[in-house]
């Protein structure tokens, strides 16, 4: 049986009287990549920002492996440690290179030795593409390029799982493609991860399950075969077919 | 505004310091010491100035060092904006101060002064093109008047004319320095400045194209040195020496070599 | 009367004037730095006293501060004239900088913070390494502003005795009546050293520019 590296038990989430999401259950096993689909506004992101403790839930546990870190004893600077973030809009340090981006986390927060950490850090930006552009600032970078170096600066804390937060949504059409490819490598060598986005064809190729999140509560999860063509729910049904439809005008357009 | 600054100051200062007053052995203390820290404002030519050297000096500087080797101590001179001084005084920062300082209730209630060691006039001072009766006294509230902030000129100012609104509202301007007056004056902002007559008559000579109108006791009188509240030490002995100076005629001396040029 | 002589009376007060710069800014730089990271980062309370600590301060005129310190706080600390003008400078300027680098911080996006937390770092090591080297870039060029004025603002320190350029003037004007030339001589040097200044963190604005693609 397939180990479970992230456990969700009846997480809750508000603001105010807001319900962001409910009672969530979620378990991903080592080396599955979920995607979570769904309408805006429906709680994905912030569930990904409970996940490594950006934000703080108001109600359920979640498990690193076998250890509660929403146990109040958790030092939650050593869980995000091992959770790679990737965000929508890269956010990378715009004051450093992107060697130095990649760097920071090891010399800071694993106190690596700077030969050591530059020697991972240029491995990790060979294994998203960008050896040779190392020396250059985000702003000297594309779209597609920052959310690689993104990446890299995840991978480089060797995460248990890696959250990416609809880390294409941000781009240009033509930008999408190098960073999906990114990704798929990653799942193809076994990492762990966790995926918010709206590409479809990703979803249907890359994920082992799909769940699909509405109005702060899972619909329905399967497989990709059964979420795109034997739907239990109405809703999920018209998601994909509205979602579809807008993205693959979009595709074709660009 | 400034002055209401000063002011809320000066308040401030006379509850932090009501505690505590000056020490009953200051004058041993500055005895012991072998020196006294003097402050003046040397702005105020012939009293209080600086040469060409950079060094203070003036009637006043060389009255109180002549005290200083008559005390048997060594005179250390700090040079603070005249507003400073009497704060400086309370704050025993400085150990008395010297600045043609003339005797006023107010100051009275926060520090102490020795007798008077000179008597000073008070002058209104035109450009000699000014049209029309010459301002006196009695119709000053007709004209602008110019004043050095803080001076008895201005206390008698602002309780005569100002506080029983003889005065039109601008027509007082206070100036942080005399020779700011009279460059107003000169350049026609205001039509007569109140100031202390010996001052003024220097001034007048420098300028040029000036006069003075009115020569006589209004507002100044005695010139006093202020020491700390309640220093009876200080001002007994500093008294005592003053006397001795004024009947050796040192004073008179000094008057000569400073006022009559 | 020889001028040259008060001229250079004048400029030698320069020196007071470059000390006492010397401790207000960087004085107020530091405390600005930390008060402002505790206005935008600490708790409610830390919000609040910062916030205080900056209003009045920007409040009240400096001049009275300076009296404060000297006439009063250092009855009991012996504070020399120059240490309590400077110190009362600092801290008078310790609010204008708080602010200026309270807006650089709140400029620089709090996604920054966000992807410095995400990987693992603390919200320490996140201001230190991520929040501060970028916030002090923004920071230059209203910073120059700044020490323009404090540059400007420590003559307030002759009211204490401290003989610095313009109370020179001052001295120079009453005894050779000459205040033209006197506060002139004043002026020219205030503007070289204010120049000066501002050229240098022009020159440092450019050397920690971050570069990027038109």
């Amino acid at each position: 049986m397939a180990k479970p590296i992230l456990t969700i038990k009846k997480l809750t989430k508000k603001y105010g009287e807001n319900v962001i999401f409910h009672d969530m259950d979620l378990v991903v096993n080592e080396g599955d990549t979920i995607v979570i689909i769904g309408p805006s506004g429906t709680g994905k992101s912030t569930l990904l920002r409970c996940i490594n403790l950006l934000t703080i839930a108001d109600e359920g546990q979640i498990w690193l492996d076998d250890i509660e870190i929403t146990a109040k004893s958790c030092d939650e600077d050593k869980v995000r440690q091992h959770i790679g973030m990737v965000f929508q809009n890269f956010l990378l340090f715009n004051h450093l290179t992107a060697l130095e981006n990649v760097m920071l986390g090891l010399t800071k927060v694993r106190h690596m030795k700077p030969d050591e950490a530059k020697h991972k850090a240029l491995l990790e930006l060979e294994r998203v593409g960008l050896l040779d552009r190392a020396d250059h600032y985000p702003g000297q970078l594309s779209g597609g390029q920052q959310q690689r170096v993104a990446i890299a600066r995840a991978l480089a804390m060797d995460p248990r799982i890696m959250l990416f937060d609809e880390p294409t949504s941000a781009l240009d059409p033509e930008l999408i493609g190098e960073v999906l490819e990114v990704m798929r490598k990653l799942a193809l060598e076994g990492m762990t991860m966790l995926v918010v986005t709206h590409e479809m064809g990703f979803a249907r190729e890359v994920a082992d399950r799909i769940v699909f999140l509405e109005k702060g509560s899972i619909v329905e999860e399967g497989s990709p075969e059964d979420l795109f063509y034997h739907p239990k729910h109405e809703r999920t049904r018209e998601f994909l077919w509205k979602i579809t439809e807008l993205y693959g005008k979009k595709e074709k357009e660009s | 505004m400034k002055r209401l600054i000063y002011l809320a100051v000066v308040l401030v200062l006379v509850f932090a310091l009501a505690a505590c007053s000056a020490s009953s052995d200051h004058l041993a203390a500055i005895k012991k010491a072998g020196k006294m820290v003097v402050g003046t404002s040397a702005d105020y030519p012939p009293f209080e100035f600086v040469d060409e050297a950079g060094n203070t000096t003036g009637f006043d500087v060389d009255l109180m060092n002549e005290i200083g080797k008559r005390l048997g101590v060594k005179v250390e001179w700090v040079d603070m904006p005249f507003d400073s001084l009497i704060a400086a005084v309370q704050g025993g920062k400085i150990d008395l101060s010297i600045a043609a300082f003339n005797y006023d209730e107010e100051r009275d209630k926060t520090v102490d002064f020795t007798d008077a060691y000179y008597t000073s006039e008070d002058a209104l001072v035109i450009m000699e093109s000014l049209a029309g009766d010459p301002p006196t006294p009695e119709n000053l509230e007709q004209f602008i008047i110019g004043v050095q902030s803080g001076t008895t000129q201005d206390a008698w100012l602002t309780d005569n004319l100002e506080a029983t609104g003889k005065l039109k509202a601008g027509s007082l301007q206070r100036y942080e320095r005399v020779d700011q007056a009279f460059m107003d004056l000169q350049a026609g902002r205001v039509q007569v400045i109140m100031s202390d007559y010996v001052p003024a008559k220097a001034l007048v000579d420098k300028f040029g194209g000036m006069k003075i109108v009115y020569q006589g006791v209004l507002s100044t009188g005695p010139m006093n040195i202020v020491i700390p509240d309640g220093d009876k030490h200080l001002q007994t002995e500093v008294n005592k020496i003053i006397k001795d100076l004024q009947d050796e005629g040192f004073i008179d001396a000094l008057a000569v070599k400073y006022f009559s040029e | 009367m020889d001028f040259m002589k008060f001229l250079q009376y004048i400029a030698s007060g320069t020196a007071y004037t470059i000390a006492v710069t010397l401790v207000a800014l960087p004085s107020g730089l530091l405390l600005g730095i930390l008060f402002s990271i505790l206005n935008v980062y600490g708790g409610k309370v830390t919000q609040r006293l910062t916030s205080l600590y900056s209003t009045i301060m920007r409040g009240i005129p400096p001049i009275v501060l300076l009296f404060i310190l000297y006439f009063i706080v250092s009855g009991s600390i012996n504070l020399s004239p120059f240490w309590a003008g400077s110190i009362s400078l600092g801290i008078v300027s310790s609010a204008y900088q708080m602010e200026i680098v309270r807006g650089a911080i709140l400029s620089v996006s709090g996604g920054q913070m966000m992807a410095a937390r995400a990987i693992g770092m603390s919200k320490n090591q996140a201001i230190r390494h991520v929040i501060l080297p970028q916030t002090l870039r923004l920071a230059i060029p209203p910073w120059s502003n700044e020490a323009a004025i404090v540059v400007k603002d420590s003559s307030l320190v002759y009211a204490l005795g401290v003989p610095e350029i313009l109370r020179r003037a001052q001295l120079i004007s009453a005894s050779t009546q000459e205040p033209f030339l006197a506060y002139a001589v004043a002026a020219l040097i205030y503007f070289l050293l204010v120049f000066i200044t501002n050229r240098l963190l022009d020159a440092l604005d450019r050397r920690l520019h971050i570069p990027a693609n038109p």
